[in-house]
């Protein structure tokens, strides 16, 4: 930085980790802060020091949580028969603000994929065939990623379910809703074709 | 240098910078190459995106220059491939297997057509186990680690159909007493190399042997997919 602050050439080096933040948006973030918002600054700070440090994963769904069991696992209010397994944290939060969901959860934190290092192991697969174990569970609903990968992983997890008693189900997919033929792709096409359903 | 429709599978592919991907990429006529797809992770760009999957035939078109190319079109060769259930596990296990025991740029013809065909293999009912352990000595023998399947390396003699034989790599075969752990059967071998589906116990002593050769051609190395495959067929 020209300014000659080596803190505020910190400062906008650290926000460049964000996503969709380059040099000079960085910049703009920096100058912001320090000359309007020091307080929500030092709060923001504040925030993010003690996330960074405290928030590690729940022991029964490997979402976020400060606890060891998280909020969700622990309550009483969620039906505890089904069970939706996602890739991401950020899933089960599109699932939770889309639908009506009230079942638990588990999150993989990735999918299988050899050449990214990720096996069964890494996904946490003996903790979830222990917790489909416990048999309190009737249904697996899968909700990995339409992908190659994600759709190995769902493969992978339906027999999971299986071997455990437990019935697994995938998520629907096809044509967007609001989208074309014309212009949906070709895997997708082909996909919503092959796995069309009866107007009976 | 500008590359032009050629035929190409993408292999893997990983976030890479802001909003693009680094594709694995094999192709036909320049090995596997390391591609750089820009803006492809943009959400308008979600058509592309999906047509960058691995087990598509794709034309594409490139800039190789230095250690990475750029994609600058890509465009399907043929019908969109699905690979349900087990076969998709053991597509990602082929697409390891090659990423692993190649290097970048180092082209192989006999190798690209013998994926492309393995693929459409791979849903077939004639056997999963078969159709990888033929894919498996195909690339051994297009990178020029060619399995030796008709005599024995310490004597010289040619294989008996009915000897035991254990498997050393880069030097072959050799007798062993009857019982053996890990033997292999002389008339599996001779029909591994004959390209006959073998017994389904020289099946599975072939598959055993096959993991000790690529071990080696590894340095000593494991595959992510052997312990994929390993669960799913587990619970048989
Ligand atoms: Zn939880």
């Amino acid at each position: 930085m020209s300014s000659g602050s080596p803190l505020l050439a910190d400062l906008i080096e650290a926000l460049r980790c964000l996503p969709g933040v380059g040099g000079k948006s960085a910049q703009r973030m920096a100058f912001h802060l320090l000359e309007r918002e020091r307080e929500r600054g030092l709060k923001l700070a504040a925030a993010m020091e003690q996330a960074m440090r405290r928030i590690g994963n729940c022991t029964r769904c490997r979402n976020f949580s400060e606890e060891p069991v998280c909020a969700l696992c622990a309550g009483t209010g969620r039906d505890r028969h089904v069970l939706c397994v996602v890739e991401s944290p950020t899933d089960l939060a599109a699932i939770e603000q889309a639908t009506g969901y009230r079942g638990q959860y588990f999150v993989l934190l990735g999918r299988l994929s050899p050449l990214d290092g990720l096996g069964p192991d890494e996904l946490g697969l003996a903790q979830l065939a222990e917790r489909l174990g416990e048999g309190e569970i009737e249904e697996m609903i899968i909700a990995t990623n339409p992908t190659v990968e994600g759709e190995a992983t769902a493969h992978y997890l339906a027999q999971l379910a299986r071997a455990g008693g437990v019935k697994p189900t995938r998520l629907a997919h096809g044509v967007p809703l609001g989208g074309e033929l014309e212009f949906v792709d070709r895997g997708t096409l082909a996909h919503a074709f092959g796995s069309r359903q009866s107007l009976e | 240098m500008r590359i032009e429709q050629q035929p190409a599978y993408v292999l893997h592919a990983r976030p890479y910078r802001e909003t693009s991907l680094l594709l694995e990429c094999l192709t036909r006529d320049h090995g596997r190459l390391g591609v750089v797809a820009r803006g492809v992770r943009r959400e308008r760009a979600r058509l592309q995106r999906a047509q960058l999957e691995p087990f598509q035939p794709l034309a594409i078109d490139l800039m190789l220059r230095g250690e990475l190319a750029t994609l600058l079109g890509a465009e399907p060769a043929g019908l969109p491939l699905r690979l349900p259930g087990d076969a998709g596990l053991a597509g990602l296990y082929l697409n390891e297997l090659v990423v692993r025991l190649t290097g970048r740029q180092d082209p192989h013809p006999p190798l690209y057509e013998a994926y492309a065909q393995t693929l459409p293999q791979l849903c077939m009912p004639a056997g999963l186990g078969w159709t990888l352990r033929r894919f498996e000595r195909d690339l051994l023998d297009a990178l020029g680690y060619g399995l030796q399947l008709s005599f024995d390396a310490d004597s010289g003699e040619s294989l008996d159909e009915d000897g035991d034989y254990l498997y050393r790599a880069e030097h072959g075969p050799v007798r062993c007493a009857p019982g053996t752990a890990r033997a292999l059967r002389g008339g599996d071998l001779l029909a591994f190399a004959q390209d006959r589906k073998p017994s389904a116990a020289g099946l599975a002593a072939l598959r055993g042997m096959m993991r000790e050769v690529i071990r080696f051609h590894l340095g000593g190395g494991e595959l992510r997919a052997w312990r994929v495959l390993a669960g799913a067929v587990s619970r048989r």
